[in-house]
């Protein structure tokens, strides 16, 4: 299920980019999809960018160090048309969050976000297609 | 002095009578419009306090195939490159996730960026405003029958001239650089593209069609499919800075296609 939720959220992106047609990377050719995480910490960085939004992340790592999560999601426009901005995931830097994501095949604290947990129990989460319905 | 001040008034009420004449004989396309291109179908769920509300992306302005619209001229999905160019095509093709411009944050182009998202129709030029994550480009297009410049600095949305056929808005752009794509797939062209754009009202709607003229690699002119536009009561923003993260971590060149 959850695999399609990041597919879906790469079909959005060449979707919902520009008004030009687009070609984009299969998610395969960065993810994993079957190694799906949930990661918990806090927040401290949201970037509102093209073709993804990017948030960073400080979460306990073994033997107590700090890992430097970053996860990429959906791009800014596709936020926009459900009625997300950055202030809506903003707000929560310096606060605990829980992301899941999909993980990078090469070993990084990096992921694609499909789900987000925020501080006031607020949670996020991409739905594909059938999901939708 | 009295009939002097008479004359010059009388004169300016006439142009500005000839130019509102002139507006008028055309169909007026100014405003925005939404986007033509299909929307994948996806949403958004949020959940606060186990109350879930599902937000699903707007489709109303999806569409469908534009062919049968009156006025479109009969398409092709696809060009037809000369044949000493279709290995090149292929292979720019089969790795695009890594060579195609646009996924690295560059511009699409005319024809690629498709209809704009608004037009400002004024009475020498029409104005179209596009948002794309490259930046947000406008094009400036004389109507008032100059010709193209002669020594333009080649560019990837080229040097645009502007006429009426009818009811039809006729867009002839020259000028282009050879570093952008006409399209997904490896579309590369050179600095010989032609580019001639139509766009029509069919009803509310716009209607937008471009047909791609490249003697040097096409073996004939394509013409793209159309696409039907929405009006749209959106208002244009910024958009947002394109920062490019995933390139360097391709493992292989699995890549999806978008129509």
């Amino acid at each position: 299920m959850r695999y399609a939720v990041a597919v879906a959220g790469f079909i959005v992106f060449t979707s919902f980019a520009a008004a030009s047609l687009q070609a984009h990377h299969s998610p395969s050719a960065i993810f994993d999809m079957t190694k799906h995480v949930a990661i918990t910490g806090t927040l401290t960085r949201v970037d509102w960018v093209n073709p993804h939004i990017v948030l960073m992340m400080e979460a306990k790592g073994e033997g107590g160090k700090v890992d430097q999560w970053k996860f990429e999601s959906n791009p800014p426009s596709w936020y926009k048309s459900v009625g997300l901005a950055r202030a809506d995931f903003a707000k929560a830097i310096g606060q605990t969050i829980t992301v899941s994501a999909v993980k990078a095949r090469d070993g990084s604290l990096y992921g694609y976000m499909d789900k987000i947990k925020l501080p006031d129990g607020t949670s996020y989460e991409l739905l594909n297609g059938s999901e939708a319905k | 002095m009295k009939k002097t001040l008479l004359a010059v008034l009388a004169s300016a009420v006439v142009a500005q009578g000839l130019v509102l004449a002139q507006q008028a004989r055309h169909p007026d396309f100014t405003g925005v419009w939404s986007y033509a291109i299909d929307r994948a179908p996806a949403a958004l769920k949020k959940e606060v306090n186990g109350q879930v509300v599902i937000q699903k992306i707007d489709q109303s302005a999806r569409h469908g195939d534009a062919s049968t619209v009156k006025g479109v001229q009969p398409s092709t999905p696809r060009p037809t490159y000369k044949p000493e160019y279709l290995a090149k095509v292929k292979d720019l093709a089969d790795h695009e996730s890594r060579t195609d411009p646009v996924f690295y944050c560059g511009k699409p182009g005319v024809p690629r960026i498709g209809p704009p998202r608004k037009i400002v129709q004024l009475p020498k030029e029409t104005i179209f405003l596009y948002e794309d994550i490259s930046g947000d480009p406008y094009r400036v297009i004389p109507t008032d029958g100059r010709p193209h410049r002669q020594y333009p600095n080649p560019s990837a949305y080229g040097d645009s001239i502007g006429k009426w056929d009818g009811e039809v808005f006729v867009v002839d752009v020259t000028g282009f650089g050879d570093d952008t794509w006409f399209g997904e797939d490896g579309y590369f062209h050179t600095d010989a593209m032609h580019v001639v754009e139509r766009i029509w009202k069919d009803g509310d709607n716009l209607v937008w069609q471009a047909t791609v003229e490249e003697p040097k690699v096409l073996a004939k002119p394509w013409v793209m499919p159309a696409r039907l536009l929405k009006p749209s009561s959106d208002s244009l923003e910024e958009s947002p800075r394109c920062v490019e993260s995933d390139g360097g971590r391709l493992l292989n060149d699995d890549h999806h296609l978008q129509r």
